[in-house]
């Protein structure tokens, strides 16, 4: 009997042994998994099922596919032995593309590249997967969380699923020459004037004046107030901006009617049109390049624009061969950067990856989506001088190493994180591109003298007549749980 | 006089003799070889044609799930669609002014190069030229042309008028139509000119010096024996460029993408615009419809005219 006692007290002793090994052991997998990056995970998993594969990824044409076809395409087939297919395709075309490969149900695409405000219709269409799965599968949602808060929480979802992951922080930030606002004759006379220092505008108001202050002064050294971009597509998003900061809203919640053509609408038109009275002539066909070519040769003190604008001024770069177009700047180190008046700007397009539902190879598309927007490999992304993707994890704008890239770059990117935080969302329905379609014409109208009360009603009697043909409780549903998010209203 | 068994009746009562197994053999042979091109011509004519009519019934909006008949929802939404007849007042307009212009311009320049003036092969080789070029190149290159900056026109206006000029062609009203004309019309001219030169160089030449032997004007010469010896060129190359003007797109879209709002919008742009950008897949069919019977009811009207020339 004691023998047999004794033989269970072994017994005993062996088995809490082994269950103690086990337990140690699952830890320190677990620990050593859970300290395995998400980058690494994707790797080791494509490393699995890649070889010899290829993946496609839809890629907005010019500068931005540079990413994939000079850095992380070859990359990826170092790491996993997968090939990386890029179709270029021009932003403009992107979403007939996306939709028309869909619909053949070709299977051509695997990874895509998504305007975030076109969510909802490739949603609603079906061409885009279900991410949260994978998300989970892959164990990414933690670093999901470290995308910065107006990126992760306007951009990344539809009904409360993943279908993107935010890659790109394009947002509109102000660009201002800090020499010719620190001028003491220029501070003295505008302090004189309007009884205020000469500072970056908080408000519209302020702008106005400042603006035309500064043209009415420089002028004779051939530097205006201001210039923007004022083609229609661009001006279009920064009257999205605008018409919210100043206390607009776009549709009557209760019954979609639009409200576009609200007294606030009309006045943030009038005021648009009178602000090109201080810019530069021609400046109602000013698009990206032309009003850059404006700014970097100090021909105007203040802007608005995407975070590339801040890279170009401070000649981030200038050598390099892809931004050879880009016209030498004769203001490096005199560029200030703000928040555009009011505070809250615009996210204007931006970038989300996602997959195609249609990819045959949907877990490998996915792995590679999920290495591009990691941690460690997007933060080596957005310094690409050439590829213009933008700062969108809280951890970008703490790089040490980019805040070392040129005098100025903490200031910069201390911008780019304060917009990342208050940042208005682009309007985002079904049939999106029809809304913004009638504003574009708007804006087109205002730019030929049309009246501004005219133009917003005739945009808001578009926006009814697309509202009526979709549907109003299902437009109405899209645009209440866009609305409930952060970024689409500033709090008041 | 009876008839004999298994003859059959010609159509003036005569007796037609029966086929033969070797003419039935023949008569398919010949079907069988006519029925690929057949085949090929209903599937790529009639095919998508009753196609585009069945979706033009339907819902079809690329975003859309519901795809079902709608009926006549489509063409009910296109005869109260402003924007779509304003387009179709834009591009009768751009033909009403270009396509005279071209003519007169085509011919002055075909009478002037009928002679044979020293240089004129290289002088007819450099007219041709803008022909060549692509229209969304031209379009491209006269964008940059009236560029209010850089662009050479507003530099030439503003040597003669003596200051600085910045005139915004493609965003100013009073601007934009002449402005997509000019460009329309500097491409297109010379396709008049080529047409109207081939056609003037066949006018019976006797005839001319008979003319001018009796004293005959210019002007009569030219009103009772060159236009109706040309006439029948004439109607073909008003009708291939109508056809073409009716088309429009290139040019506009390179210039004003149909802007201000949708001022310079042709009925090819509202098109691409409801089909490619929109989605509109069953109403854009609608409005197909609507431009074939259109373009079919010009084109026999004009096919007429000429028939009657003849």
């Amino acid at each position: 009997m004691f023998q047999a006692q004794s033989r269970r007290s072994a017994g005993e002793a062996l088995r809490r042994t082994l269950v103690a090994a086990l337990t140690v052991s699952s830890l320190a997998w677990a620990t050593a998994a859970s300290a395995q990056s998400a980058a690494q995970r994707a790797v080791d998993a494509a490393k699995k099922s890649c070889a010899g594969k290829t993946i496609t990824i839809v890629w907005e044409a010019g500068l931005q596919s540079l990413d994939p076809l000079n850095f992380s395409g070859p990359k990826w087939e170092q790491l996993t032995g997968c090939k990386v297919k890029v179709v270029e395709v021009p932003t403009a075309e992107m979403f007939t593309k996306i939709m028309q490969e869909y619909r053949a149900g070709t299977g051509a695409y695997d990874a895509l590249n998504v305007v975030p405000a076109w969510m909802p219709d490739l949603v609603q269409a079906g061409a885009l997967e279900n991410l949260d799965p994978y998300v989970d599968k892959n164990g990414f949602r933690a670093e999901l969380q470290k995308i910065a808060p107006t990126y992760r929480d306007n951009q990344m979802m539809v009904n409360g699923k993943i279908y993107g992951f935010p890659d790109d922080g394009d947002v509109f930030l102000f660009y201002y020459r800090k020499d010719i606002f620190a001028r003491p004759d220029l501070q003295k006379a505008f302090k004189a004037k309007y009884n205020y220092d000469l500072a970056p505008p908080k408000t519209w108001k302020q702008f106005d004046e400042i603006g035309s202050f500064l043209t009415e002064t420089l002028k004779s050294e051939g530097i205006y107030g201001a210039s923007f971009f004022r083609e229609p597509p661009y001006a279009m998003l920064m009257f999205q901006e605008r018409f919210r900061v100043e206390g607009g809203r776009f549709f009557d919640p209760q019954s979609m009617k639009a409200t576009v053509n609200s007294p606030v609408g009309v006045r943030v038109l009038t005021e648009m049109r009178n602000e090109n009275r201080f810019m530069p002539p021609g400046v109602e066909k000013f698009g990206f390049v032309e009003n850059l070519a404006v700014f970097l040769d100090g021909k105007s003190a203040m802007t608005i624009s995407w975070p590339p604008y801040g890279r170009f001024a401070a000649g981030y770069l200038s050598e390099e061969k892809a931004l050879s177009w880009v016209p030498k700047s004769k203001i490096a180190g005199k560029v200030g950067y703000a928040l555009p008046p009011g505070g809250h700007p615009e996210l204007a397009l931006g970038f989300a990856l996602s997959v195609a539902s249609s990819s045959k190879q949907k877990d490998l598309a996915y792995l590679f989506i999920q290495w591009l927007n990691s941690e460690e490999i997007s933060s080596q992304r957005v310094q690409l001088p050439y590829a213009l993707r933008d700062p969108f994890r809280d951890s970008h704008y703490t790089n040490k190493d980019y805040m070392a890239k040129w005098p100025d770059a903490k200031d910069y990117l201390a911008a780019l994180g304060q917009a990342a935080q208050t940042g208005l969302l682009d309007l985002s329905l079904i049939q999106t591109d029809k809304y913004d379609e009638a504003l574009r014409q708007g804006i087109s109208k205002l730019w030929a003298g049309g009246d501004p009360k005219a133009i917003l009603d005739d945009v808001a009697k578009q926006w009814d007549d697309t509202t009526q043909r979709v549907g109003v409780d299902k437009q109405k549903a899209v645009y209440s749980a866009w609305a409930a998010k952060s970024g689409a209203y500033p709090k008041k | 006089m009876s008839q004999r068994p298994g003859a059959l009746a010609g159509s003036d009562g005569a007796a037609v003799a029966p086929p033969t197994r070797r003419g039935v053999r023949t008569r398919g042979f010949r079907l069988a070889l006519v029925a690929p091109a057949i085949f090929v011509l209903l599937l790529v004519g009639v095919f998508p044609l009753v196609y585009l009519i069945v979706v033009s019934f339907q819902n079809i909006t690329m975003t859309d799930v519901d795809t079902g008949f709608q009926g006549l929802l489509n063409y009910r939404l296109l005869a109260t669609d402003g924007r779509l007849w304003e387009a179709l007042l834009h591009t009768l307009i751009f033909i009403a002014i270009a396509l005279p212009v071209e003519l007169i311009f085509g011919l002055a320049m075909a009478q002037l190069f009928i002679e044979r003036i020293p240089g004129r092969a290289v002088f007819v080789a450099l007219l041709v030229l803008p022909v060549l070029v692509s229209p969304i190149v031209a379009g491209a290159n006269w964008s940059l042309m009236f560029d209010n900056r850089f662009g050479p026109i507003n530099q030439i206006i503003g040597w003669l008028a003596g200051q600085e000029t910045a005139l915004l062609w493609t965003i100013r009203p009073t601007l934009v139509y002449p402005a997509i004309l000019v460009a329309e019309i500097w491409q297109w001219t010379p396709f008049m000119f080529l047409l109207l030169l081939a056609a003037l160089s066949g006018v019976d030449r006797s005839q001319l010096e008979a003319a001018a032997i009796d004293g005959a004007s210019w002007w009569r010469t030219f009103r009772k024996i060159v236009l109706p010896a040309i006439w029948p060129v004439i109607a073909v190359a008003v009708l291939i460029r109508g056809l073409d003007l009716f088309r429009l797109f290139d040019i506009v879209w390179a210039l004003t993408r149909g802007g201000p709002g949708t001022m310079t919008e042709t009925i090819s742009i509202f098109t691409y615009v409801k089909g490619f950008q929109q989605f509109e897949t069953s109403y854009t069919a609608a409005v197909a419809l609507l431009i074939i019977v259109l373009l079919s009811a010009a084109v026999f009207w004009a096919l007429k005219r000429v028939e009657l020339a003849r």
